[in-house]
């Protein structure tokens, strides 16, 4: 910024560019990535880009509070305003320390952002952002300041200014615009205006106590109380509209000791920690909760092993069957879509693309298993850390007010990643092992990103509070976090620190500052509007000083947000932490203890081959730390089914018990074995019955009998998978005489079956050209011909009696925009031909304010109001000629 | 990281009995962990609200609890369950029910909200009175178990500092002539007293009668106990003038056939839950003196209008004495909340182990139905199935088989069939006692065993509670009531009496193979298996020709 005051002071945005360096200017596209797609033409084009209404909203939108903030001074301050001004305006008039030394840091932010232009000596305001935060009756202002003397007296008569400048004590003048100007002057000088003030009675002062932080504007009756008269007769209160009154800028800023917000926030509310826990707690936690985070998206996956649930027909998987996942992993809803959205994140999961269609685990689920503990882990943590998908959203609605499902569309928020990021940034900030209130985290948050506009109610969570609390929500159950402090492990997901105080050092500088800004704000607290220091404000009494501390200068450097990492990086750092919770995660076991109330308890996780053997054979009671199995008859019977033999079982209790396999478990075995395939059940199409042992012997020793595949269930039964009628041809031939038999036994009666197809329709007749139209199509048709025959007709009445006027201009679409937009800027106004929704074109003389989103808004001379035309509808523009000007 | 104890995420706890510090983690999750099941080498707790509150009750806090289970938890304990227990426990005390020297009994809060919260629930708008001041709501004073049971099931205990009334004042010493309280009899005792009112768990044959008169002895006032039978009254009055001060004259029977008040009076269940043209006549026993103490003997058969009564008894200290806390309906808490909570529990075995009651063989015995039997039983209506299962005729010839083992031994037949146990009573020649045998039959029947004068005895479920019989070594269960748990307990408890001899008692049930007898029989052992009794499973025709 120092090499602009060597140059000519810059008259335009577009100069002030052109005077900026390529790395400023690299630092602008950064942070404004929108100002590039598609690359401008030239910096005109770039400073016109960086005007429109859409892209300053995003840059204001991204804005921290203390930037917003220094904007929104701006914005009430003089066009162009000196530093000095913007200083009293956020410092107030005892120029706060804390203020005036973050101030040059965030107008150093506003000026990379190309919101701010000029020296500090003519500091101008972006003219879009300008409009954006100077209060209007419409479009309160967060400062919660009205209009200046000079806007609120704008239609008043001048004998009425003459008689407010009297009564304020100034001698009379001969214009309204000296009057206003002297007005205006005595309302700013600090000390004349005290002594006005002095003279005032208390009530009446009251009256401005209420306004002072706004809103400005008041109710007043027609014929008003004397201490509202008294404020009106000296130009403290104006009136707007008839009944209602405001407090015009000027005063409200004397009042407020000059200060433009009740409450400056220069530097971002500290991430305090609300617990500290020593950091082998924090691991040994985390790693804990990793060790289930895997054990539990195995069994989810086991589960749905031999085919999951089936995908909704919009995508997505039902409640029913998200509500039976939950109760099979023993969670809780939220929890379990979380589990399967983490799953399906890192690829582990996903439909299965059939006919009908089923979600199922991928082959890369395979290798995944096959990896070891800590690798699996962290790619999990991998793709949580990196995805777009945001499970807290599932059981919500969108804004059609469909139901959001698990794995199903619409769960996409392109800032997750970013949020969560910033979290874990944000606790790799404190010491270790310090886990902060989420209150903390989330005010730091929304300091970062404020959201514009009055509409901030605390209860009204802003989306990205939402992110960051489901975030830390998330990061708990995948063992990021451990008793809420970043873990080693969690640390490392997030790469090499840049530098160690750049985290660190807003936290501990903002202690310094807190208890100042609490001091300022103290007594207002409870009409304190922005509820940011409510949050903090408990946590600060008593502070030890832990942790790093660095100068407090550190604080104004500008805030370092360490960006996502890139895939590759974020690869390198996953491994990483892959190998700092290697050691942490526990030794499976390859032993249970067997015990007499036929239970088993696994004191620790299971070596895979056991647990899932141990999986078929008793029935899991509870699971954590430990698992906790229970035999039954059921389970012993199921491992039987599966294969395996009593006796398989007993060696397998034996090698794997500790103890002694007790007496009850082993008579359990064997008592579910002796009756298992105790009954056999079996397919049979058809079957030979016969008395004589001796024939069926015969049949059975006959080779030409093989090709029936006759097989011997009983002495004198024989069964086989051909069909009754193939089995009696093939008897037959063999020189045997079999009768059939019916279901009942009886014999069957042999006649040739008569054959049918399945049920069919009779078939339509195939009338010659096209069916005849039904009454209904033909209406419509009939109505479609008439409104499309009344679109090409209408228009030409007026058009024919405005063609005197000339013909409408026509330009192309870009031509128009340009020249609309160019025209916002130089204020002049433009001749268009339009055409309205019934079609019917005009020509129309309009000054455009503002073009956005496809709309041009704009005074219309024609018409002698404001009004807004669709862009696609101008047909064409053109200049005034000189004379129209 | 290497301690005895496993956080589950069920809230169970695993407390692995073999390991060197098993014996301090204990003592430590003794105040507000549940012991569910004590097996040979893993105990299970379970962390309930309840308990919680009852820990919070007793003076623990949250940090305690924590920091316990963090200490000996071999593994990390999820966050979330620590946060858990810590926002349960932090849900007692927000409201005390306390003596408000002008409104009587009051509900006060120091969190306006709850009290707006509870106030709100249907449940709780008939219980109270007036509202005082913001913070504070008057309770009438006959509401006030009700209302700790109320707000108990809202999640809202109330902490109730409105104490208890001393009761007429009456002597009563202990007579510890040649005999002493045992140790945990005496602990079971202090922690009662010390906790006003509560429920103490000991197994049966551990002497549960001498911790009701041990705390007799520690009120010194008038008591009213309440027991199951007259043949169990008879039992208490006897044991009461053997064991304390109290002579026969001070000692009341309220039952059937007596109806005396005096500063002692035992009172059956039954009397009190008589109901006349829809009134309990016998109600007014509660207000006819000035009770300092009421003992609830086998707390867990406490009929439900007892529940009702109880509640409005809340001023006077309660003591509940049981061997089992399950309830097949499912209301112990309701005994937690209206009696006290549990202020004393001795795993079976631990007494076992300190020699208070006889080490046992407890013995299935699988038979057989014979192939008629089969049929039958596959044929046979639903209701109908478990009593021909149970009844079947191979029980029998096992049951003869077993009590020629035992031959010259004290040997009880329990049953649930009376035609059963008659067949059986003829076969073994002995006496039956069932429910039309009359009183004074039945005790000279008991002395007669006692005395060794009859050695087998067959008795219907009449004789399941209280009965008192030294020498009984071995007890042989045909049939039961369905899948009831703590019935066997109670069955088990009849020859747990230690013997002189120091000898193993003998159970034996005998159980139809492949029937619902079998699965009710699995049910019924479960609370024993987690006492840490191990069934030995056998085959009758193993056991039949061992003995042939």
């Amino acid at each position: 910024m120092s090499d602009e005051k060597t140059v000519a002071a810059p008259r335009s945005l577009a100069e002030a560019l052109r005077g900026r360096d390529d790395a400023s200017l690299a630092a602008l596209l950064r942070s404004r990535p929108d100002l590039i797609t598609p690359v401008p033409t030239d910096l005109t084009q770039l400073a016109t880009r960086a005007g429109t209404r859409a892209s300053v909203v995003r840059a204001l939108e991204r804005l921290d509070r203390f930037a917003l903030q220094t904007a929104e001074a701006l914005a009430v301050a003089g066009d162009p305003a000196t530093y000095g001004e913007l200083l009293g305006l956020t410092a107030g008039d005892a120029r706060d320390p804390v203020v005036a030394a973050a101030l040059p840091r965030a107008l150093a932010t506003l000026r990379e952002q190309a919101l701010v232009w000029g020296g500090d000596d003519r500091l101008r305001l972006v003219r879009t952002a300008r409009e954006l935060l100077a209060p209007s009756p419409q479009h309160p202002s967060p400062t919660g300041l009205g209009p200046t003397v000079r806007e609120a007296t704008s239609g008043m008569s001048p004998g009425r200014i003459q008689e407010i400048v009297t009564t304020a004590g100034l001698p009379s003048t001969h214009d309204p615009v000296s009057a206003v100007d002297a007005l205006t002057a005595l309302f700013t000088d600090r000390a004349r205006m005290a002594e006005l003030l002095a003279g005032a009675p208390a009530d009446s002062l009251d009256v401005l106590g209420r306004l002072v932080w706004g809103p400005p504007y008041g109710q007043v009756a027609p014929d008003p109380a004397p201490r509202l008269r008294w404020l009106l007769d000296r130009g403290l209160l104006l009136p707007t509209a008839p009944g209602t009154v405001v407090l015009p800028r000027e005063v409200a800023l004397h009042l407020r000791e000059g200060r433009a917000h009740r409450a400056p926030e220069p530097v971002p509310p500290a991430v305090e920690p609300a617990a500290t826990h020593r950091p082998q707690v924090v691991d040994a936690t985390a790693a804990g909760q990793a060790y289930t985070a895997l054990a539990t998206v195995e069994e989810l996956l086991k589960d749905w092993d031999e085919g999951g649930p089936s995908v909704l027909r919009a995508g997505g998987l039902s409640v029913r069957d998200l509500k039976r996942t939950a109760v099979a992993l023993d969670v809780s809803e939220p929890v379990a879509a979380f589990w399967v959205e983490l799953a399906y994140a890192a690829g582990l999961l996903a439909s299965d693309g059939e006919a009908d269609e089923r979600y199922a685990a991928t082959p890369a689920y395979d290798e995944w298993l096959e990896r070891p503990p800590a690798e699996r882990w962290a790619r999990l943590a991998e793709a949580w850390l990196t995805a777009t998908r945001t499970p807290g959203l599932v059981g919500g609605r969108d804004a059609k007010d469909r139901a959001l499902s698990a794995l199903g569309p619409g769960l996409d928020r392109s800032a997750a990643p970013e949020v969560r990021h910033r979290v874990l940034t944000l606790l790799a900030g404190l010491p270790e092992g310090g886990a902060p209130s989420a209150g903390s985290v989330l005010a730091r948050l929304r300091w970062e990103r404020p959201l514009r506009g009055p509409q901030r109610t605390p209860d009204e969570e802003d989306p990205r509070g939402r992110l960051a609390r489901w975030t830390l929500s998330e990061a708990e159950l995948l063992g990021v976090t451990g008793r809420g402090a970043l873990s080693a492990h969690g640390r490392a997901l997030l790469g090499p620190r840049p530098s160690a105080t750049a985290a660190a050092a807003p936290g501990a500088g903002a202690k310094a500052r807190s208890r100042t800004s609490a001091a300022l704000t103290g007594p207002e607290g409870a009409g304190d509007k922005l509820p940011v220091h409510k949050h903090h404000r408990p946590a600060e009494a008593p502070l030890p000083e832990t942790g790093p501390r660095s100068q407090p200068q550190s604080q104004l450097q500008p805030d370092v947000q360490p960006a996502p990492l890139s895939p590759s990086e974020q690869a390198v750092a996953s491994a990483a932490a892959a190998r700092l919770l290697a050691p942490l995660l526990p030794e499976p076991l390859d032993h249970v203890l067997l015990q007499a109330d036929l239970t088993a308890v696994a004191p620790g996780p299971l070596r895979r081959p056991l647990a899932d053997t141990l999986g078929v054979l008793a029935d899991v009671e509870s699971k954590g730390g430990a698992t906790v199995y229970r035999f039954t008859p059921g389970s012993v019977r199921r491992a039987l089914d599966a294969g395996h033999t009593a006796s398989d079982l007993h060696a397998f209790l034996a090698a794997h018990s500790r103890t002694p396999v007790p007496q009850p478990l082993a008579y359990l075995i064997d008592d579910v074995a002796r009756r298992h395939g105790h009954l056999r059940v079996g397919a049979a199409s058809a079957y030979v019955r016969c008395d004589d042992d001796a024939l069926l012997n015969e049949i059975l020793a006959d080779k030409r009998s093989a090709g029936l595949r006759l097989r011997r269930l009983a002495p004198t039964v024989l069964a086989t998978q051909a069909d009754p009628a193939t089995l009696l041809e093939g008897l037959r031939a063999m020189g045997y005489a079999p009768a059939a038999e019916s279901a009942e036994g009886d014999v069957l009666i042999a006649r040739a079956d008569s054959h049918r197809t399945p049920p069919r329709t009779a078939p339509e007749p195939v009338p010659e050209g096209p069916p005849v139209p039904d009454a209904t199509l033909l209406a419509a048709a009939i109505r479609a011909i008439r409104a499309g025959d009344l679109a090409s007709t209408a228009p030409r009445k007026p058009a024919a009696a405005q063609s005197a006027a000339g013909e409408l201009p026509r330009t192309g679409p870009a031509e128009t925009l340009a020249t609309m937009q160019a025209a916002v800027l130089t204020g002049e106004a433009l001749w268009i031909g339009y055409v309205n929704a019934e079609g019917a074109a005009s020509q129309r003389v309009i000054a455009p304010i503002r073009v956005e989103g496809g709309f041009v808004t704009a005074y219309d001379h024609t018409a002698d109001e404001v009004r807004t035309y669709p862009l696609h509808r101008v047909t064409g523009v053109a200049e005034l000629a000189d004379d129209q000007g | 990281m290497n301690g005895p104890l496993i956080v589950q995420s069920d809230k169970t706890l695993l407390l692995e009995v073999d390991h060197e510090q098993a014996d301090d983690c204990r003592r430590v999750i003794a105040p507000f962990a549940e012991l569910e099941r004590a097996p040979e080498h893993i105990h299970t707790y379970r962390v309930t609200p309840l308990g919680l509150w009852n820990a919070r009750a007793a003076g623990h806090d949250a940090e305690q609890v924590v920091d316990a289970l963090v200490q000996y938890s071999r593994y990390p304990v999820p966050h979330a369950l620590l946060v858990d227990i810590a926002e349960t426990m932090d849900r007692y005390g927000r409201l005390t029910l306390t003596k408000h020297p002008a409104h009587g009994l009051v509900l006060t809060t120091t969190d306006r909200p709850v009290l707006e919260e509870v106030l709100k629930s249907k449940r709780i708008i008939p219980l109270v009175g007036a509202r005082i001041d913001p913070d504070t709501v008057a309770v009438h004073p006959s509401e006030r178990g009700q209302i700790k049971q109320t707000l108990l099931k809202l999640g809202w205990p109330a902490e109730d500092l409105a104490g208890y009334v001393d009761g007429e004042a009456h002597p009563i010493e202990l007579a510890e002539d040649g005999w002493a309280l045992r140790p945990y009899q005496k602990q079971a005792v202090e922690n009662f007293w010390h906790g006003g009112s509560g429920v103490v768990v000991l197994p049966c044959g551990a002497g549960k009668t001498l911790v009701g008169a041990g705390s007799m002895a520690q009120a010194k006032s008038t008591t009213l106990i309440l027991v199951t039978n007259t043949v169990s009254a008879r039992q208490w009055k006897h044991e009461l003038v053997k064991r304390t001060s109290l002579t026969e004259d001070e000692i009341g029977e309220y039952s059937g056939t007596r109806k005396e008040i005096r500063p002692v009076t035992i009172a059956t269940y039954q009397v009190l839950t008589t109901r006349r043209k829809g009134v309990y006549p016998h109600l007014e026993l509660f207000d006819s003196r000035d009770w300092g103490l009421i003992v609830y003997d086998e707390v867990h058969l406490l009929p439900a209008p007892v529940f009702k009564f109880t509640a409005d008894l809340q001023a006077r200290r309660r003591l509940g004495l049981t061997a089992t806390l399950v309830r097949e309906d499912g209301r112990e808490s309701d005994v937690f909340s209206l009696i006290g909570p549990k202020r004393f529990d001795a795993p079976w075995k631990e007494i076992e182990a300190q020699g208070y009651i006889a080490p046992a063989d407890c013995v299935e015995v699988r038979v057989n139905l014979t192939d008629s039997e089969r049929l039958a039983y596959a044929t046979a209506e639903t209701e109908e199935k478990y009593r021909f299962c149970a009844t079947t005729e191979t029980k029998r010839k096992v049951t003869e088989a077993i009590v020629r083992r035992f031959a010259g031994q004290q040997i009880l037949v329990i049953g649930q069939y009376i035609d059963q146990l008659d067949e059986l009573g003829e076969h073994l020649n002995a006496p039956v006692i069932k429910g039309e045998t009359s009183n004074a039959q039945r005790e000279k029947l008991f002395d007669a065993f006692r005395e060794g004068e009859i050695n087998v005895l067959v008795v219907s479920k009449v004789a399941n509670f209280s009965i008192d019989l030294p020498e009984a070594t071995v007890a042989i269960q045909v049939s039961g009531t369905f899948g009831s748990r703590q019935e066997e307990a109670q069955r088990l408890g009849r020859v747990l009496r230690p013997k002189a001899d120091g000898h193993q008692a003998h159970f034996y049930s005998v159980v139809a193979r492949d029937t619902i007898d079998q699965d009710f029989a699995a049910h019924r052992q479960r609370f024993l298996a987690e006492q840490g009794y191990a069934y030995r499973i056998m085959d009758a025709d193993e056991l039949l020709a061992e003995d042939a």
